[in-house]
């Protein structure tokens, strides 16, 4: 690496002394800025710095498949730069390079994940790790070890539990759909907070429920943008032709290849075929890859809570997810005659039991493969789902009869959702991730119309810095809390009130305290401050029947206070202090002299504006 | 324009950068003076490509016009170096920051790509601006500044100036002691360098520790530290400013200090005692051990179960290994390290550091040969350890119980000759429990018992040689047959492979029928590295039967000179086990690595028995046809059996049919070459852009 720009974070001093912290948030894309695949994102907030998913990029397989980590400090170790690593979903694009970064590079610290993502993770990785070394021979690749190593380091989290990283950084996980223990993230720190959304859903589906965030208000939101530009046709439409097209096959005698990822669409398909083919009383046997209906099977049930609520009702009769006409799949089956359907792993036909279904099936017109998901250049499925009909796999050359399908199941909001979602946080700013320039242009002017706050969309490597109101935290003290208390005023977030007090700064702390603590603590005398104030009226009345007018006058308006008439002559409401006195040239004019602390200054400057307008009249 | 474009226009000028005679053309063209604009842009990728393409044109220019003519410091510059290298001077100005910044990381990196013979020179130019710098009130830039000055230091050629190292000496001595630990690093690991440098960087990286070691009682060591090392109230305070400083100052201590005891140049004297006393005393605080004084308090307040200091000592702790010290400290490091393998407040990550920093303390607990086997520390240390596993080894948290295995297994592994070891491992209720967690939910924890079940064997670790419940091998040759997960079995595999290496081993005696059973679970396991292992079984089998067999070194001309060709008879035990049963299909394995392990392992058995003194008798040999029919059934992946049980004669006239070079050839190729290749990535293009505007981005 050369150059010099490492200032991605926050300038932690690195030897440790107290982080700046600079009144701005920080983010800056290593993967998905203005782009979709390999997000990486880092986010410095208050001083503390937290790396937003870990993702691959599955079309490349040299330096460019995962993000460059070099950018994060070319100094010192990871560990104490980054805060934490927080991981939103399992899908290889947001945890692919995770081993990669704890055990290559050399990440020691936290790396926070849902549980059902902690759970699927490292199968999703391990497969990815055989893949990589098997097909494309890579030496250099992590380990089966390291993928354990690295899930030791993981600490789960619950849906909406806020888990303190340390005493100023906490972290809450909320329900995203999109795929089984997908989760947006809220980042505190102080007052300063930011979300990131990962991949998310505003629709529920056939077994996961919609995104939901509370109206958290943060400084920033970051959010996905797939489908900028958007507005997705319903999805029945689509569970409709999946059908028609699945059915058709079938009925001609054909076999129909689904290529798929182990876990999250293919269960939502599953449930989809199980239902119609119950449905319709179709015979054709449907098969799952191996060893992997069991698995997914037991996660989902693992993780009934974060199903959706059809699901999660309906289980105690009967698991959704134990399929009555789906079958472990032998390899022996491919060769079967008849029609078929099969779910094969993986689900870009770059590699397995997929590929070696394709190769076999690709030469008859009356098999049909669809692919419900995005396949990346240079994989099978890229090819010939950009039309190719050749192909040469192995040295020899394949021609592609049968039916080529693309159905898009991916579970992501569309613009719609999206917009949504804004509304729902209520966020001062916007960031848009995970998509392409041109959409999120689109849809950046749409949340700077709509909503009137900023709306950023960096590329990779582009810092975006947002201005926030510094917070600094002031403690109060014991005394003054309870001095409200007595007033029978409780502290309430929602109603924010003045609250009297002196403020103490001291050993780099603020705090609250009572006046009188105040001199205490500060070894002070206490000096009274009063206002004064000379109402001229014009009165030939004596001074004492004059204090007496006003005594009367003052008791008659202000009700709710203590009004008192002193022997002296002089009149008192609370610590104002009313005496009459001659004027000292006109005898017919008299002087109001007015004196009042600070404490009474909103009485005092009513009282005398009151004094000022005059006494009414006597009755004669 | 897109920060990509940028990006891609800087990689086209690079790879076109590649030849001296490009250089005028780019620099006519203005394109060095784009360069240096895109300093400052935006994205940090554009503004790294554009550094290094400086740093490579600059050097390219110096290469091109040989070495320096002239004054050694003052050379005759080449056009183009001298103006860039004028621009970046420039920009070396206390009060232009970014562009300060970028400058002198250009400049750092030239340092370690100029040639030779032109760093004096280009040192000579910088020195001027330099000094400037230093006198800038306040510091700019100033660990930028010190990466250029150690790039500087680690040039042979100029290292005889004592510039470089005085400069370091003002930088370090200017940085406050919270900030100068990076730089102080970077000094202790120059290989060469004036010994007061050396000793002012280690008394940085020492001073949090001092610190920490000032507000406990006793301080050992104290009298070994360099005077830099030892810091005032002043540091103290700000050591316990906050607890978030407090924290990151001493992890970033702790964790350089790491990286010093392996270095052949450490700061010598070592101050072990005082460094083993200061991470014992920041491990004690973390764990809630309030040391008397007042400020000791303060500081176990902000330490107290903090996970990221504990894993940073510990690791400290674990490098420090590498020496012992006094006795007594010895024993405090063990006592602290059994407090944080027994804490139920340890996290898992602590708690695997804290097994591993024992694995590495226990020698040194056991350093001198004693008449009865371990020194007293460890007779006191082991059977505690050993107790506190078996605790472990029932942990709720499968990284905690896959961290006992783990460790059990290494000190299995290490200790396994030593008399007192066997003996308390044997009465602990240790092994008994690793044999149980075979039957763990969790995937990961069943490998690993069955590594740590697999060593406790190899070792003779069972409490009761003679009655051990059964011997493990059959239970581990269920799980092969039955284990839903690929970890374990590929964990069972290589211990029978470990167990048939050891001549001693569980598989010593009549290995063959148990052999059968694992080369025909391996052969139908659905995932590929199970099968592989097994092909590594299958090799060690052949090795054994067969004699040496193995890679023949191209340096000499006969490799099996001393090994006999192996006649049919020495093929028998291989075909009892159905070792070719297996190995022949899996030459044709859809996955590509264990196609191509089974094709190494058949073309060294082939150098093996293609010598074979007696010819196949006729009859005897299958006629090619069976033979074809066979390679048809294993390539198709079809049941049946063309021949039969595989018998020596068949094996060998199978091992002729096939062309194994050829095979071995086409296995080479990785199978993604369709997506390299140039016509592959041209279909891919034309089909894209014929594609564009249609199709919709999609993902996950």
């Amino acid at each position: 690496m050369c150059g010099a720009p490492w200032l991605v974070l926050s300038a932690r001093c690195p030897g440790g002394l107290a982080p700046s912290r600079m009144p701005e948030i920080r983010v800056t894309p290593l993967g998905a800025g203005q782009d979709v695949g390999r997000s990486c994102i880092l986010v410095s907030i208050a001083g503390k710095n937290v790396m937003l998913d870990c993702g691959m990029h599955m079309g490349y397989n040299d330096d460019r498949r995962f993000p460059d980590f070099s950018y994060i400090t070319r100094n010192g170790r990871l560990t104490d730069f980054l805060d934490c690593v927080i991981i939103s979903h399992f899908h290889l694009d947001h945890c692919g390079a995770l081993p990669y970064f704890s055990e290559m590079v050399g990440y020691d610290g936290p790396i926070y994940m849902t549980h059902p993502t902690q759970a699927i993770c490292p199968i999703l990785l391990e497969d990815y790790r055989k893949i990589a070394v098997d097909k494309k021979g890579e030496a250099n690749f992590f380990t089966s070890q390291m993928i354990k190593d690295c899930m030791k380091k993981v600490v789960a989290v619950h849906l909406h539990q806020t888990v303190q990283v340390d005493d100023e950084l906490e972290i809450k996980a909320y329900y995203a759909g999109h795929v089984l223990g997908a989760a947006m993230f809220q980042i505190k720190v102080g007052s300063e907070s930011v979300v990131y959304t990962g991949d998310y859903n505003m629709t529920p589906d056939r077994h996961l429920g919609a995104a939901w965030i509370d109206k958290c208000r943060p400084n920033l939101l970051i959010t996905e943008s797939t489908y900028a530009t958007t507005i997705r046709d319903s999805k029945r439409c689509r569970e409709r032709d999946f059908l028609k097209k699945v059915h058709e096959t079938v009925e001609r005698g054909g076999k129909v290849l689904i290529p798929v990822f182990a876990l999250g669409r293919a269960q939502e398909l599953c449930i989809l075929l199980e239902t119609f083919w119950e449905r319709m009383n179709l015979k054709a046997p449907i098969y799952f890859s191996t060893g992997l209906t069991e698995k997914a099977n037991h996660y989902y049930k693992l993780f009934i809570t974060w199903t959706n609520q059809k699901i999660r009702k309906t289980f105690v009769q009967r698991n959704m997810f134990e399929f009555k006409h789906i079958k472990a799949f032998d390899r022996a089956f491919t060769d079967n005659p008849g029609p078929m359907v099969v779910f094969a792993t993986p689900g870009m036909l770059h590699a397995g039991q997929s590929l070696q279904i394709f190769r076999k099936w690709a030469g008859n017109e009356k098999n049909m493969v669809i692919m419900p998901g995005y396949c990346v250049q240079g994989t099978v499925g890229h090819k010939i789902l950009s039309g190719q009909r050749k192909l040469e796999m192995e040295g020899r050359q394949l021609e592609v009869k049968m039916q080529v399908e693309y159905m898009s199941f991916s579970a992501h909001a569309d613009a719609k959702g999206i917009m949504q979602l804004v509304r729902q946080a209520e966020p001062e700013a916007v960031l848009l991730v995970h998509g392409e320039a041109k959409k999120m242009e689109f849809l950046k002017q749409k949340i700077e119309q709509e909503f009137r706050v900023s709306c950023y969309m960096p590329a990779n490597g582009e810092t975006v810095t947002l201005p926030t109101s510094p917070s600094i935290p002031v403690g109060i003290s014991l005394g003054l809390l309870k001095r409200e208390m007595v007033q029978g005023l409780l502290p309430n977030t929602k109603k924010p009130r003045l609250l009297h007090g002196t403020l103490i700064m001291k050993d780099n702390n603020f705090r609250l305290v009572s006046s009188e603590q105040a001199l205490k603590e500060l070894g002070l005398a206490e000096h009274q401050l009063r206002f004064t104030c000379r109402v001229h009226l014009h009165d030939p009345r004596k001074e004492q029947e004059m204090a007496l007018r006003v005594y009367s006058h003052l008791k008659s308006i202000l009700k709710d206070h203590c009004v008192q008439h002193l022997p002296d002559g002089s009149v008192t409401v609370e610590s104002i202090l009313v005496q009459a006195a001659a004027h000292s040239e006109d005898p017919n004019t008299k002087v109001l002299l007015v004196s009042w602390t600070y404490q009474d200054e909103e009485l005092g400057s009513y009282l005398t504006s009151l004094l000022k307008k005059g006494l009414p009249q006597a009755p004669s | 324009m897109a920060p990509t474009v940028r990006s891609a226009w800087i990689q086209g000028l690079h790879s076109l950068a590649q030849h001296p005679g490009a250089l005028g053309f780019l620099a006519d063209l203005g394109a060095v003076d784009r360069l240096l604009t895109l300093q400052g842009d935006p994205s940090l990728f554009v503004v790294t490509a554009a550094g290094q393409l400086l740093v490579h044109v600059l050097g390219l220019a110096l290469h091109n016009c040989g070495p320096p003519c002239g004054p050694p410091l003052d050379p005759q510059w080449p056009l183009l170096a001298s103006s860039l290298l004028a621009q970046l001077e420039e920009a070396l100005q206390p009060a232009s920051t970014p562009q300060l910044l970028q400058a002198l990381g250009v400049l750092t990196n030239a340092f370690t790509s100029c040639p030779a013979p032109w760093a004096p020179a280009l040192w000579g130019r910088l020195r001027p601006a330099m000094t400037c710098l230093l006198e800038g009130q306040p510091l700019q830039a100033p660990h930028a500044l010190g990466d250029l000055l150690l790039a500087v230091a680690r040039s042979p050629e100029v290292v005889v100036d004592l510039g470089p190292w005085e400069m370091l000496a003002l930088v370090l001595g200017r940085l406050e002691p919270s900030q100068g630990g990076q730089l102080a690093l970077g000094v202790l690991q120059l290989p060469e360098c004036p010994q007061a440098l050396r000793a002012q960087a280690f008394g940085v990286l020492l001073q949090p520790l001092t610190c920490v070691l000032s507000t406990s009682t006793d301080a050992p060591g104290l009298q070994e530290l360099p005077p830099s090392a030892v810091g005032g109230s002043a540091s103290l305070d700000l050591l316990l400013a906050s607890r978030s400083a407090c924290v990151g100052l001493l992890c970033c201590a702790l964790a350089r200090l790491a990286l010093l005891p392996p270095l052949p140049w450490r700061p010598s004297p070592w101050p072990q005692a005082f460094l083993l006393g200061a991470v014992v005393a920041v491990l004690r605080s973390c764990n809630g051990h309030v040391p008397i004084s007042a400020a000791g308090g303060r500081l176990c307040a902000a330490l107290v179960g903090c996970e990221r200091v504990q894993r940073a000592a510990l690791d400290l702790l674990g490098a420090l290994a590498q020496d012992a010290g006094p006795p007594e400290l010895v024993l405090e490091v063990c006592g602290v390290l059994l407090e944080h393998v027994d804490s139920p407040d340890s996290s898992p990550t602590v708690l695997k550091k804290a097994f591993q920093a024992s694995l590495t303390w226990l020698p040194h607990a056991d350093k001198k040969p004693h008449p009865c086997g371990l020194q007293v520390p460890a007779q006191l240390f082991l059977p505690e350890l050993l107790q506190v596993l078996r605790k472990r080894l029932c942990s709720p948290s499968w990284e905690v119980r896959d961290s006992g295995l783990e460790f059990l297994t290494q000190a299995a592994s290490l200790w396994a000759g030593q008399a007192d070891f066997r003996q308390m491992l044997q009465a602990s209720e240790v092994p008994p429990l690793a044999r149980q967690l075979l039957r763990d939910p969790e995937s990961y924890v069943r490998a690993s018992a069955v590594i740590a079940v697999g060593q406790l064997s190899s070792g003779g670790l069972w409490a009761h040689p003679g009655d051990q419940q059964g011997s493990p091998l059959e239970g581990l040759l269920d799980m092969l047959d039955t284990d839903p997960d690929a970890f374990p079995r590929r964990a069972i595999l290589q211990v029978l492979t470990a167990w048939l290496r050891d001549t001693h081993g569980p598989l010593a005696a009549h290995p063959e029928p148990l052999l059968a059973r694992a080369f025909q679970a391996a052969g139908r396991d659905p995932d590929w590295e199970v099968r592989a292992r097994g092909l590594e079984l299958a090799r060690e089998f052949l090795v054994q039967t067969l004699g040496r067999i193995g890679v023949p070194c191209p340096y000499v001309p006969t490799p099996l000179l001393d090994t006999p060709p192996a006649d049919t008879q020495a093929l028998h035990p291989a075909c009892r086990t159905r070792l070719f049963e297996f190995v022949f299909p899996a030459l044709f394995d859809y996955d590509r690595p264990v196609a191509r392990a089974a094709c190494e392992l058949l073309l060294l058995l082939r150098a093996q028995t293609t010598t074979c003194a007696t010819p196949p008798q006729a009859g005897d040999t299958p006629d090619p046809a069976t033979v074809e029919a066979a390679l048809h059934c294993w390539r198709t992946g079809e049941a049946g059996r063309p021949l039969g049980e595989l018998v020596p004669q068949a094996v060998l006239a199978v091992l002729q049919a096939l062309d194994l070079d050829d095979l071995r050839g086409t296995l080479a190729d990785g199978s993604d070459h369709a997506e390299k290749s140039p016509l592959s990535l041209l279909q891919d293009m034309l089909a894209a852009a014929g594609a564009q505007g249609h199709n919709q981005v999609d993902c996950y």
